[in-house]
């Protein structure tokens, strides 16, 4: 009865606004959900607390699901999550499949969200003390899981490896942080780069310089006519959205969601995680897997459906061991405490009411993005016929709005943004690929914390194999997907021998 | 409203850096819109928590719009050097002279690079924790074993605040058992949640956490994997005992003072106990106007006179602790040259 009068029509405005806003924060290309929530916190002073999850809620869900507008249209990731979207949802668009694209990713978004809902209403005290289970050794294997994506997103085996290591490389340029456990020194630069680079590259620059700025010099190296009716992608060119196209992709969805809820649930391991890990999974168990990152639905599918699974399993950690499970809830505990309540392994069971309402509030914000997003997406769409030469100009000054705004005003994050647009320009030039780059790139700094910290902690590399039935069980996954790509690549250059033969 | 139309000004200002339409006031030196960047990147922690706060009781005072922007330490301080005009001032707390007493990067002398403003509050939930089934009851066990020649493992984040209560356990080891100080190992780790996992793990017999963040931990049953009891809270006595008398979530006051000194004896230096409270205190450009640091002491003078914020600080867990800047001054520098001393006696 508490919960029913917590839900007035203020708190379903508030979650519908929220969810509005964050979509819009999602959909700019380097604005996040993690950003609309800390825009929008100091809101929430003069509301209670249940009023102010319904807008913090609502501005998660929005937010996270928001980034695929601009993964899908303009190959830009408009949040990290997002990364994996853009290798099939702008194939998609540029077959004039851009709006089949999005609804296939607001339908797998819809998915991985009510279903991590799901999950954290009836299982949350169960899985945080399943979650506490993974140590640094569990959760660098996690991460090396995902990192195995690298050989079967490369197009060139030893090269995509190359450019992952790269990423790696270029990941670890900065502090090791004592935030993280680390000694607070510097690496990987000299003392005059240190004011600049003491915290090392942001992620999001790179990531919308080496996706957005990147192609925009790419196309500036071909030329830009004004009178360019070719040039523009139609709309409807390419088939349509139907629910039909879900009709062999249930597996994926429930993987996609499981493995989105639950890397969501693991302190520290982060969003970029869940979509690379279930797009990897997804083209280990392909029927087509060479088709994947060509314009596949099953792509979009995977990447959409895990990265809304993370709103619930971020959850997790947060309402019953009182611990973010990523940095967007790291600033939705804020609200928490600045009404003075307390979240930890306890809360659920004395903050009923709130729980409950929170729970109705996530599942609502979901409908609620699913049905903005999908009755508008015939719109938003439309971007894609906007001439480029008047496109790029507007996408270049929402790129470096977008990177100067990250951190609260630092230039350098501009200068990281266009450095890398150049980098990525040039390492197309060279064969580098830029996928396994930003895998290895939003990757490799957890890599090597966990790694280092299990090291530290247990003193031999022999742990890694020995820690734990989860740890053996990493082991097989990984050894399985690395076998898989391996495999995949096998085939797919015999069949282009055979097909050169013919 | 006024709270609402607040927090949309401070929205608007964050989102695209607009001037917001707040009317301008007369008489007040300080701009129309107030940065204050805080030491840490968390929006969901104490340090932005307090100078949210102290932010809006400011914001009405002075009629202006004051925006709090969790910058980090780092940058906070690279940019409190560059603007002296009084637009973006600082708020941190003693992480601010303990990050350069452990020679952490990015610190530096802030008495001698930084004007020190007032203080506002205590964060007295500083505690150390051992799991519930852990052999030691208390932290004198923990300090005997340790003379006894016992490795125990204490998870802190280092270079700071984390790390301080660490140093003062080690130096009164030294003090009381010369030569067995070795015996108490830190293991670093980040954020609270690793500290709390190092426990979880079997990796640390001692954790560094607060009030705030364990305190439900503590009221899990015995069998879970989870519990933990609090041994040592480095608060003063009486800084516990402004708490409300609810305390934090169960345990309440009386409850918390079973573990600050006398009641649990950590020596500093043979005579007196050691204690730490996290306090909270304005820093500022070293060229700002004088006339500014005045104005924002009178302002915090008549703030806490009205006596309204005390009891919002009261009820976020906060102890109210107003020291104009001069005062506050002479006590922070009196407090880091007593952490100095233990510092160097465990280095040298």
């Amino acid at each position: 009865m508490d919960v029913l009068s917590a839900l007035d029509p203020l708190f379903f405005v508030l979650i519908s606004a929220g969810a509005a806003i964050g979509i819009v924060f999602g959909a700019i290309p380097g604005m996040t959900a993690t950003m609309a929530i800390a825009v929008c916190l100091p809101l929430t002073y003069a509301l209670d607390l249940n009023h102010g999850l319904a807008l913090l809620l609502g501005l998660y869900v929005g937010g996270i699901s928001g980034g695929l507008v601009p993964a899908i249209l303009l190959n830009i990731p408009g949040t990290p999550s997002s990364i994996t979207t853009t290798f099939d949802g702008y194939p998609m668009c540029q077959r004039g499949e851009g709006e089949r694209a999005l609804k296939i990713g607001v339908v797998s978004s819809l998915f991985g969200g009510l279903f991590s809902a799901a999950v954290l209403f009836l299982f949350a005290p169960v899985l945080s003390d399943f979650a506490i289970k993974f140590s640094y050794v569990e959760k660098f294997l996690i991460i090396f899981l995902a990192l195995t994506v690298i050989a079967s997103l490369s197009r060139n085996l030893l090269m995509g490896l190359f450019s992952g290591l790269i990423g790696v490389w270029l990941a670890l340029i900065g502090t090791y942080d004592v935030s993280v456990g680390g000694n607070g020194d510097t690496r990987l630069m000299t003392e005059a780069m240190e004011p600049y680079l003491s915290e090392g590259f942001s992620l999001l620059p790179v990531l919308i310089g080496l996706f957005g700025v990147a192609a925009i010099l790419k196309e500036a190296e071909q030329g830009i006519r004004e009178n360019t009716e070719g040039m523009r992608i139609t709309l409807e060119k390419g088939a349509r959205f139907s629910l039909g196209v879900f009709r062999n992709q249930g597996v994926n969805l429930v993987r996609s969601g499981v493995i989105g809820t639950f890397i969501g649930m693991l302190p520290g391991v982060g969003g970029s995680a869940a979509s690379v890990l279930s797009y990897t999974q997804q083209k280990n168990f392909s029927k087509a897997p060479e088709k994947m990152g060509t314009g596949v639905p099953e792509g979009v599918v995977a990447s959409e459906s895990a990265n809304n699974g993370l709103t619930g399993g971020a959850l997790v950690p947060l309402l019953s061991l009182g611990i973010p499970g990523d940095s967007t809830t790291a600033v939705m505990i804020g609200a928490f405490t600045l009404q003075g309540v307390q979240v930890g392994p306890l809360f659920i069971g004395e903050n009923l009411e709130t729980w409950n309402t929170m729970m109705v509030a996530l599942v609502f914000a979901n409908l609620v993005m699913f049905a903005i997003m999908f009755f508008a997406i015939k719109y938003v769409a439309r971007v894609v016929m906007v001439p480029k030469y008047l496109l790029y100009p507007i996408i270049m000054i929402m790129c470096v709005v977008g990177a100067y705004a990250i951190n609260y005003g630092v230039m350098f994050d501009v200068w990281t943004l266009l450095l890398f647009g150049l980098g990525g320009y040039l390492a197309g030039k060279v064969g580098i690929e830029i996928a396994p780059l930003v895998i290895g790139f939003i990757l490799g700094g957890q890599a090597e914390v966990y790694f280092v910290k299990s090291l530290e902690s247990f003193g031999t590399y022999t742990i890694f194999f020995t820690k734990s039935p989860i740890a053996m069980v990493l082991w097989g996954l990984i050894v399985l997907s690395i076998a898989f790509s391996v495999y995949n690549l096998v085939k797919a250059s015999r069949r282009k021998t055979q097909e050169g033969g013919a | 409203m006024k709270k609402l139309s607040l927090g949309l000004c401070l929205a608007a200002t964050v989102a695209g850096g607009i001037a917001t339409t707040s009317a301008a006031l007369a008489d007040t030196g300080f701009p129309n819109n107030l940065r204050i960047v805080i030491g840490s990147k968390s929006t969901g922690g104490d340090t932005y928590q307090n100078t949210a706060i102290v932010a809006e009781a400011l914001a009405e005072k002075l009629d202006i719009n004051v925006k709090v922007d969790a910058v980090g330490a780092t940058a906070a301080f690279k940019t409190l050097k560059r603007v002296s005009n009084g637009s973006t001032i600082m708020m941190f707390h003693d992480q601010s002279y303990l990050g350069y007493l452990y020679g952490r990067k990015g610190y530096e002398n802030p008495f001698e690079e930084y004007r020190i403003g007032p203080t506002v509050s205590i964060n007295p939930g500083s505690a150390y924790l051992v799991a519930q089934g852990s052999p030691f009851q208390g932290l004198d066990e923990l300090m005997t074993a340790c003379a006894d020649g016992t490795d125990i493992r204490v998870a802190i984040q280092p270079g700071g605040v984390s790390e301080i209560g660490y140093s003062a356990m080690k130096n009164a080891i030294r003090i009381e058992h010369p030569g067995k100080e070795g015996c108490l190992v830190a293991v670093n780790r980040g954020s609270q949640s690793d500290k709390n996992q190092a426990m979880f793990d079997g990796l640390a017999d001692l954790i560094h956490g607060s009030v705030q963040a364990n305190e439900q931990y503590t009221r899990l049953p015995a069998d879970d994997q989870k519990a933990m009891r609090f041994v040592w809270l480095t608060a003063r006595n009486q800084t516990i005992q402004q708490a409300n008398p609810e305390g934090m979530g169960q345990t309440s006051r009386e409850d918390l003072l079973q573990y600050v000194e006398p009641n649990v004896s950590v020596t500093q230096d043979g005579e007196k106990n050691f204690t730490f409270d996290k306090e909270f205190f304005f820093l500022f450009n070293k060229d700002m106007d004088p006339a500014l640091i005045e104005e924002l002491d009178q302002a915090l003078t008549e703030i806490f006179a009205e006596g309204e914020i005390q009891e919002t600080q009261k009820t976020s867990f906060f102890i109210p602790n107003f020291m104009p800047s001069a005062e506050a001054e002479a006590y922070l520098k009196d407090k880091m040259s007593q952490y100095a001393t233990i510092i160097d006696a465990l280095h040298n």
